[in-house]
């Protein structure tokens, strides 16, 4: 009966913050064993956070009675812990287990972490929160709480990743979208650019079953249409039906973006980088279980997405065998652009993904090594302090 | 505190959803004789499993959000039985289960009964594929079985199949703290029994026996025959692309798949093939010798779960005989036309509200001052602070005041 002994040895050890893989495991325990032990993927990803910084003792016992959130593989007994049963999935070592698999579990704890800050615009209703907002507004731009009726008026469509940022951006100088005889600016780049932000703007939503970048990009190859924000021409068409080509400018030059908007400077969005985007893609999944997606939504943007553009790395790259249907599309979308005779801002070859700058470096999210860099920025993330970790467990992530 | 909760956990196929419909149409009278089943709408134990079990499930996982926590506090508040009622129960992680165990009854005395409804596993396998099929499912029948056979259990199909049909490790997860006389094994009798055979046993292990319960079935989960299986597989492929999941599941699953196409029943069945049988029948005797070993409670006979011989003549799906595909085609057309005229019909009438809504409104906004008042208020309207002063206004004019 040394199996579970070993094991039951092996767990505490890691909830005191050990290292030690279950393959070179030696140690045991006296007395009685727990007739049910944490998962393999649980004790493998504490083991895992245990490598990089002491773990807080709720976090310890989060992570140990967490399951992962989704359909896959179910909590697996380590290898040599028990009597092999006919009966069950097969057991494992837990150091042989895919980051995958570790990532669904911590992905879930994200989650609750983020669902137990709750709703980022919940605020106190009625007129105080008419007050607050209104002081808000002044404080932000400077000035009265009326708009001035000469402003630049303005909408951004198209690239809805950018547009998003730049709103954003504009909404807290108090300069909100909208309003009689608007500017309708159509931010552009080159398709896969544009490709690469619609994916990245889906993985910080919720409601949304979203594909790995790979799987989603094998979805718009061949003849099926490209995603509405990433057709410039289309987005160009349904606006000048809509209220005329004289007030739509196609925007291929972000330089020229102020002074459209009558703004001295505009702050960009920091480029996330393609680790960040596809463990936010599955943080949105198991945030979907918890909340609902308008909330999801602003939780991702408003306390996910500022924690991981501190992170760096490699933006998303196409991977090549998607760059010959891509330049392609790319080329016919500038062409229907030109056919059009929409006012374009910037030169419009700047919608043509080339097949150079295609194949320039850039991260494809493929691959075990992939996982393992998502993997370890998560678990950055869990230990980061957020406040969140002072709960007790999974229950408390209730909306 | 419940003093005794009665957890079905499963297992899927087993006639789960005419006991669910027949206890929540019932829910009432059920209330009269002390037994609980706490639903406001019929899938409510379905979104409370997924809720506990953090399952997405095509968009919702959103209606399902704290469902669990709502269902277990229900089933506290009650003093007398409770059932609660999911077949993807089955699936839960030991986690998942402490938790459902510690929020229905969290050592306050409260007796809990497990209830498990089994079938054979040579009938259980191509329902689950054909279930698979009518969740959007693409895989080809020889494919499933090949990830049903794989030892390491690692892909998404052959995890959800054990997880819901693997007897003695659902009773592990879910009955490792529980006295073997709480676990109770409903069999489904084999094939050509009496019809009402299972219901009784469901109703005997549920305590309903002797109450007047209303069993006429308005929900099922019928079955489909080879040909209009593989007819509904070659629709996911064409329209997983472009059909939503909250589009699919009343055009595809309930239209095409239950309320037209398992209406063919001179069609050929799914079944498992031949070659596969001793396999089935190995795995499913080791089952049953280990359920017996456990001394669980068996509702019914062990042996309803041996199955009977292979079929003389089986058909393989994915080859099936095209002239019955198309005849199944042919009767999909017919039902999604007819559904396509109803629903212009439906427009036609909304249109026709519409318009007279439209009439009216004109008319209401004929008086010369509206115009003016309208474009005022918007103005306002347009600032934080006339948004304020609005809604002071309204307050002070009383709730019920309408917009000018």
């Amino acid at each position: 009966m040394t199996g579970p002994a070993r094991a039951t040895a092996w767990v505490a050890h890691l909830r005191a913050g050990g290292t030690t893989p279950w393959a070179e495991w030696t140690g045991t325990v006296d007395g009685p064993t727990p007739p049910i032990l944490p998962g393999a993927q649980q004790l493998e990803l504490l083991r895992r956070i245990n490598q990089r910084a002491a773990v807080p003792q709720p976090l310890v016992e989060r992570v140990l009675t967490a399951s992962a959130a989704g359909r896959g593989r179910p909590d697996l007994e380590l290898v040599g812990a028990r009597p092999a049963s006919e009966f069950g999935p097969p057991p494992v070592d837990p150091g042989a287990l895919p980051a995958e698999e570790l990532l669904r579990v911590a992905a879930l704890l994200l989650a609750e972490d983020l669902a137990a800050e709750g709703d980022p615009d919940a605020r106190p209703d009625d007129l105080g929160r008419l007050v607050g907002d209104a002081t808000r507004r002044m404080k932000r731009s400077g000035r009265g709480p009326w708009l001035r009726p000469w402003r630049t008026k303005y909408r951004l469509v198209g690239d809805p990743w950018r547009a998003d940022a730049l709103r954003r951006d504009l909404v807290a100088r108090g300069r909100p979208p909208g309003g009689r005889g608007a500017l309708v600016l159509v931010v552009a780049d080159d398709l896969a650019s544009m490709l690469a932000d619609i994916w990245t703007d889906r993985c910080f939503s919720t409601g949304l079953a979203v594909p790995p970048w790979a799987a989603w990009l094998d979805t718009l190859a061949g003849p099926r249409r490209i995603p509405r924000g990433a057709d410039t021409a289309l987005v160009a068409a349904t606006w000048s039906a809509r209220v005329g080509r004289d007030r739509v400018r196609i925007v291929l030059d972000e330089t020229a973006l102020p002074g459209l908007l009558g703004v001295p400077t505009l702050t960009p969005r920091s480029p996330v980088s393609a680790e960040a985007a596809e463990l936010a893609r599955l943080v949105a999944k198991a945030l979907d279980l918890r909340v609902t997606p308008d909330v999801g939504r602003r939780i991702l943007r408003e306390r996910l997405l500022p924690r991981l553009l501190e992170h760096s790395g490699a933006p998303l790259a196409v991977p090549p065998e998607h760059h010959r249907w891509i330049h392609r599309r790319s080329v016919r979308m500038r062409d229907a652009v030109r056919a059009g005779d929409y006012p374009v801002v910037g030169e419009v070859d700047g919608l043509v993904s080339r097949p150079r700058a295609l194949a320039a470096s850039g991260e494809t999210l493929s691959g075990e090594a992939t996982d393992e860099r998502v993997l370890a920025l998560a678990v950055d993330l869990l230990l980061a302090p957020t406040g969140a970790q002072d709960r007790t467990g999974p229950q408390e992530a209730g909306t | 505190m419940s003093a005794r909760v009665l957890l079905h956990v499963g297992t899927p196929k087993t006639g789960t959803s005419h006991l669910q419909d027949v206890l929540f149409r019932n829910r009432d009278r059920l209330r009269h004789h002390g037994l609980l089943y706490p639903a406001d709408r019929f899938d409510a134990h379905f979104l409370a499993a997924l809720d506990l079990m953090a399952l997405p499930w095509g968009g919702l996982q959103a209606e399902a959000i704290g469902r669990w926590d709502a269902l277990a506090e229900q089933v506290r508040r009650h003093s007398g039985t409770a059932i609660i009622s999911h077949e993807i129960l089955a699936t839960a992680s030991r986690s998942q289960v402490g938790r459902a165990m510690q929020s229905l009854a969290p050592d306050d005395g409260t007796e809990v009964h497990l209830v498990l409804s089994v079938r054979d596993l040579v009938r259980q396998i191509p329902a689950e594929w054909q279930e698979n099929v009518k969740h959007r499912s693409t895989i080809t029948y020889e494919e499933f079985l090949a990830q049903l056979r794989d030892p390491e259990r690692k892909g998404r199909i052959a995890t959800w199949f054990w997880g819901v049909q693997e007897i003695p490790d659902i009773l592990d997860r879910w009955g490792h703290e529980l006295p073997p006389e709480h676990i109770h094994l409903v069999t489904v009798p084999p094939p050509g029994g009496a019809p009402d055979l299972l219901w009784k046993r469901f109703s005997s292990v549920f305590g309903l026996d002797g109450l007047d319960l209303d069993l006429e079935a308005e929900r099922a989960n019928p079955s489909l025959g080879v040909p209009e299986t593989a007819l509904v597989r070659r629709i996911n492929k064409a329209v997983n692309p472009v059909l939503d999941p909250p589009d699919y599941r009343p055009l595809v699953r309930e239209l095409l798949a239950h309320q037209t196409l398992s209406r063919r029943t001179r069609t050929p069945r799914l079944a498992l093939p031949p070659d596969l049988h001793e396999w089935a029948r190995d795995l499913g005797q080791r089952w049953n010798d280990e359920v017996r070993r456990r001394g669980y409670d068996v509702v019914g006979d062990l042996a309803d779960l041996e199955p009977g011989p292979p079929p003389e003549h089986w058909a393989d799906p994915d080859s099936p005989r095209e002239s019955q595909v198309s005849g199944a085609a042919v009767e999909a057309i017919r039902a999604l036309l007819v559904e396509n005229a109803r629903m212009r019909a439906e427009e036609e009438r909304l249109r026709g509200e519409l318009h007279e809504a439209r009439v009216a409104l004109d008319r209401s906004f004929l008086r010369p001052s509206y115009r003016v008042r309208e474009k005022a208020l918007r103005g306002i309207r347009r600032t934080a602070v006339g948004r304020g002063l609005h809604r002071v206004y309204r307050l002070a004019r009383g709730r019920s005041s309408r917009s000018a």
